[in-house]
């Protein structure tokens, strides 16, 4: 190492300090560090000190006020239905995808002709941006006109009195089929990651041993991607614990709140209702929720990036 | 879509008088002729086939625009003094806004003043506003102001009549203030005595039916609620299995279009938003027979009303679905589209009566006016804090003079403010079935004067009418929460309204 | 896993069907975007392929064609006006010198960040990265009215530098993260063996390291790429002339109603680039989703 910094002293005898040489990590992070903290801490830190004012709609007027938002969020129920729904939305929609993801890697990871062009095929969906997928789900769940409702009308799955996204209890439902169709492709991508990285030997002593492939699948293969699923599914859960865009586009939270998430409320109140104050708290609260969810998963399964 | 030969001969003789009267140009004129000739062609149909049922009537050619002469000089001398400057305007996409937008180069040619216009969906045009007022930003130079949001706003904008005193030499000449619709200056534009903007769009409640299957069923026009109510069950009951419903509504959950719907019915049946003393009256005897009615007229409407807004109410009534409607008059210039399969068979009516008689003004509170046509207006104001102030103002006065204002009308056949624009001859003309159709004009000039309603103006408005009442309506009528019982979802928003209210200083 | 042609054959059959399902969406889009609008709503039926296609919506959109021009050709001037607002040319050069420039400054901040946290030891490297990481968990809701005030204030707003920033700082923590992965691949040996020859750091990283990654930083900016083309909230915000695509097609619902037509239209072609890149680069991303939980 020490040659190394020897090298990079110039001829005229000036030596860089060791904090700028590229064997310290700090010119090699301050940029981003830069970049963090101007785009990402210092808006949070106005948030925040948003949230700690009282806002009266009718003058205008902005109060130095902290406790007023932070109390209120306790005993707003909107904002209870609205963790509920968030974290509904997030453990189905993960498993789902967790699921489905897995078993379509597994179906689509082999060498055979043809088998390129379906998993090329199945990135598709990650492509079309997010409000776009809302319009699409939408139009295809539309009461009357959709293809999507009709087919599940004639399939009796469902009564055209009550439309998918027009029923509190299945209008989550029909936001979730958004969310699966559109990130199963990741959760593949992801999984097929996984399985070709996975040592091949012990599947060949396995097989020795006469295991069939099932067996070899749960004792081999589950364990030995356990890590790869631990990781996917922190980063999959937080991006579904912000959804927005499907819900804003198809429900606008409803019917009723029943499809309302922490994000959606935060943007109601934010877009509507024009609280700047109490929006940002509702937000605030989603960004320490998924922080601790967050922390306790990554203690709970050990994982290491 | 066919180019018919009714149409032809219209196309023709349209293009002609054009011609006579120097509008377009005599090669403008030849080759309008030469289309006539080809007509339908065989290319047309196919490729082009046309999906544009809210046609804009015929292009706003530049040549059509003929500005009085002092208005020309005026826009090129006084105008002509910020020449290069930015005005900035964010709007929802209305008819008039669209218009607008296409033909804005012609004001830029006059007097070299730029106009952005920012088109963007309502609830997007509230937000941004929103911020841009509180940050005192002056991003824009005009606002688009919902009649809901009209008082949120008032303090941020600067009275045109005022501003007109102040600044004499900026006032267009033949500008003609009086023209303007009285209702729509009072009921839209004015708030606590301050003229908050002009006067930009006017889309009202007016009862629309479908002549064929009201024939067909013997049933005469309704007039009143309760005709209205039975011809719907009627309707419904026969022509099930045609999957045609009585009417079709904007009921979906959370949105500002519930509320449109909610207090119509609410006015229609006697009562009122507001009492006098400013609480909320939503929970009153009257009031809930109103949402009552509304619960049935639900059953009686295409299931996808709870998830529709007026987007979704004008798709059932194109496709043909429902066969009585009150609702906004502009969805009639699509209706009448070329490739609607309903072309024509749409008629305007006066909005229904009602028997339980109207709640006075005096009786209601923050300056709501019951009556029996919901008007969704917007004014177009200008900002205090624009940077661009003169340069807006004088965009802002050529947007509403008689001439553009007539010519938005014109090219997409909905309801003008002014009224020059609904005498205009041009105007009248068009009051046939067409694309950019004007024949409900007459019905809608008869509201304004006659029946116009007006939801309250107070500055927490925005936020009750998009967000409280169309959500709390919401659950009830999708069945999440009061088990179907309109007075406990009402005395649930009464609670929610008065509290605010009174937190905020209003009660 | 070649088992008998039976099993064989069943597999195949299942995995057309299951990306059958997938493409399903994307297929109807497709064809709605060609269909007339009396085609998209229709009160009997579903209507697949009984109708007249038209590339009308395509025209307006993709090649600025205005109603009044589309008029004079089909030769009728009713039901037509002009289209300036869903003209969609300028939009699509927005994104892309968006979605490339944040793309580009996001590979160059997090490929240099993430070879250092790869191989410079230093206290507290495992919580830096964590809060790098937690950077993608704030929602951008929260951030908006702070971020607009700011770029009011900075002149970023309405800007294609303004989103370009935002969008790095959307990005950022995902490319650290798959570029970490990246650079873990490659063994510590290999910055040994030049560092004895006497490299600095820097002449390893950029001589060495780098040229065995390009595959990774491929992959990585494909995903950036996508991720910044297709983000819709803060790009609504933050900006009023500039249109980034989700933002425009967003601004197709109009007061008397949308323009599904022009909605389908657009959207099918802004899948369009990114499917291509993301083709590109399938292989690497397939090997750098790992995400470096192949690290002991």
């Amino acid at each position: 190492m020490s040659q190394a910094t020897v090298a990079i002293r110039p001829a005229r005898g000036f030596v860089l300090p060791r904090f700028l040489t590229s064997e310290h990590p700090f010119p090699w992070l301050a940029p981003i560090t830069a970049v963090l903290l101007i785009f990402g801490v210092y808006p949070l830190l106005y948030a925040l000190w948003l949230s700690l004012h009282k806002r009266n709609p009718a003058t205008r007027i902005s109060i130095f006020d902290p406790e007023y938002n932070w109390l209120k969020i306790l005993t707003d129920d909107r904002m209870w239905g609205a963790i509920g729904h968030t974290y509904l939305y997030t453990i189905v929609a993960i498993a789902i995808e967790l699921v489905l993801g897995l078993l379509i890697a597994l179906l689509l990871d082999t060498d055979r002709r043809g088998y390129g062009v379906l998993r090329a095929l199945m990135t598709l969906p990650l492509v079309v941006p997010p409000a776009v997928t809302g319009m699409m789900f939408l139009l295809m769940m539309d009461g009357s006109f959709g293809v999507l409702s009709r087919g599940l009308y004639a399939t009796g799955l469902l009564s055209p009195s009550t439309p998918i996204l027009a029923n509190s209890s299945t209008a989550l439902t029909g936001i979730l089929i958004a969310d699966v169709w559109q990130w199963t492709p990741f959760m593949v991508l992801i999984m097929m990651a996984g399985l070709r990285a996975l040592p091949k030997d012990p599947y060949e002593a396995a097989a020795i041993d006469g295991a069939t492939p099932v067996q070899a699948f749960f004792k081999l293969t589950l364990p030995m991607l356990s890590k790869i699923i631990a990781i996917a599914v922190l980063i999959r859960g937080v991006d579904l614990f912000r959804t927005f865009d499907y819900v804003k586009v198809m429900t606008e939270g409803g019917p009723g709140t029943a499809t309302e998430t922490l994000t959606a409320y935060a943007g109601t109140i934010y877009f509507k209702n024009a609280d700047f104050p109490y929006a940002s708290t509702i937000a605030l609260m989603t960004l320490i929720l998924v922080v601790v969810t967050s922390s306790l998963f990554i203690k709970i399964f050990k994982v290491r990036f | 879509m066919s180019f018919k030969g009714f149409d032809k001969q219209t196309y023709i003789v349209d293009s002609a008088k054009a011609f006579g009267s120097r509008k377009i140009s005599k090669r403008e004129f030849m080759r309008r002729m030469g289309m006539a000739g080809i007509g339908f062609s065989a290319f047309s149909a196919g490729l082009l086939g046309n999906p544009y049922r809210r046609s804009l009537g015929k292009p706003a050619y530049a040549a059509d625009i003929t500005l009085p002469d002092d208005q020309v000089k005026f826009l090129k001398e006084v105008g002509g003094k910020y020449k290069g400057a930015t005005v900035r305007y964010t709007s929802e996409a209305t008819p008039p806004t669209v218009v607008l937008n296409q033909i804005k180069d012609q004001f830029t040619n006059l007097t070299g003043i730029n106009v952005e216009v920012e088109i963007v969906p309502l609830e997007q045009v509230l937000a941004k506003a929103t911020q841009d007022v509180q940050g005192q930003l002056g991003s824009y130079d005009l606002y688009y102001l919902d009649q809901a949001w009209v008082a949120t706003f008032a303090p941020d904008c600067i009275d045109p009549i005022q501003y007109t005193k102040d600044k004499p030499d900026l006032a267009m000449p033949g500008f003609d203030w009086d023209d303007f619709s009285k209702p729509l200056v009072s009921g839209l534009a004015m708030y606590e005595g301050k003229m908050v903007g002009i006067p930009f769009d006017i889309p009202i409640f007016i009862l629309m039916y479908r002549q064929d299957i009201l024939e067909k069923h013997g049933i005469k026009v309704p007039t009143n609620y309760a005709e209205f109510t039975d011809a719907v069950h009627k309707i419904t009951e026969a022509e099930k299995a045609n999957n045609i419903f009585g009417t079709g509504l904007q009921a979906k959950s959370g949105h500002y279009s519930l509320e449109c719907d909610w207090t119509q019915a609410v006015w229609g049946h006697g009562g009122s938003i507001f009492r006098a003393d400013k609480t909320f009256s939503g929970n009153d005897e009257a009031a809930i027979k109103g949402l009552q009615w509304y619960q049935d007229l639900l059953k009686n409407a295409p299931a996808a009303s709870t998830t529709s807004t007026w987007d979704g109410q004008f798709q059932m009534m194109a496709a043909g679905q429902c066969a009585l409607v009150q609702s906004w008059d502009e969805f009639f210039p699509g209706l009448d589209a070329d490739d609607s399969k309903v072309k024509g068979l749409w008629q305007p009516a006066k909005p229904l009566q009602s028997e339980a008689g109207l709640r006075p003004a005096s009786e209601a509170g923050f300056g709501e006016l019951p009556n029996l046509g919901h008007q969704g207006g917007s004014i177009m104001g200008l900002s205090q804090y624009s940077k661009n102030q003169e340069a807006a103002w004088i965009f802002m006065q050529w947007a509403c003079s008689k001439e553009i204002m007539t010519q938005c009308t014109l090219a997409g056949g909905f309801a003008p403010m002014r009224l020059s624009s609904f005498a205009d001859e041009r105007v009248k003309a068009k009051a046939k079935v067409m694309p950019g159709t004007t024949r409900h004009l007459e019905t809608v000039l008869w509201t304004i004067d006659n029946v116009m309603a007006s939801e309250p103006d107070m500055p927490l408005w925005a936020g009750f009418a998009n967000n409280e009442i169309p959500t709390e309506l919401g659950k009830l009528t999708t069945g999440q929460d009061y088990g179907g019982d309109a007075k406990k979802c009402m005395d649930a928003i009464a609670a929610m309204i008065d509290s605010k209210n009174k937190e905020a200083g209003l009660l | 896993m070649q088992g008998p042609r039976f099993t064989r054959i069943l597999r195949d059959i299942t995995a057309v069907l299951v990306v059958g399902i997938f493409m399903f969406p994307i297929f109807w889009w497709g064809l709605t975007s060609i269909k007339p609008i009396s085609a998209i709503f229709n009160k009997d039926e579903v209507v697949f392929f009984d109708f007249e296609p038209t590339l009308v919506n395509y025209q307006v959109v993709l090649f600025g064609k205005s109603r009044a021009e589309l008029a004079i050709e089909s030769g009728s001037t009713f039901g037509v006006g002009g289209g300036s607002t869903y003209d969609s040319r300028k939009t699509i050069l927005d994104s892309t010198l968006v979605a490339v420039g944040s793309t580009a400054l996001t590979v160059f901040l997090g490929v240099i960040a993430a070879y250092a946290l790869s191989r410079i030891n230093f206290r507290g490297r495992q919580a830096y990265l964590n809060w790098i990481l937690s950077q993608r968990f704030m929602p951008p809701i929260a951030i908006i009215v702070p971020i607009v005030f700011m770029y009011h204030y900075a002149g970023l707003r309405d800007t294609i530098t303004g989103l370009i920033f935002i969008h790095t700082l959307i990005n950022l923590p995902i490319a650290v993260l798959l570029m970490k992965s990246f650079f873990d691949d490659v063994p510590v040996d290999v910055d040994e063996a030049a560092m004895l020859d006497g490299a600095t750091r820097f002449q390893i990283f950029r001589k060495v390291i780098l040229p065995l990654v390009t595959g990774g930083v491929a992959a990585t900016a494909v995903l950036c790429f996508v991720f910044s083309w297709t983000e819709f909230l803060l790009s609504l915000f933050l900006t009023n002339q500039i249109r980034t695509l989700p933002v425009k097609i967003s601004t197709f619902v109009t007061s008397t109603g949308s323009e599904w037509g022009f909605i389908s239209a657009l959207g099918t072609s802004a899948i369009v680039p990114s499917f291509i890149f993301i083709l590109l680069v399938q292989k690497q991303l397939v090997r750098g989703l790992t995400l470096g939980s192949l690290k002991d």
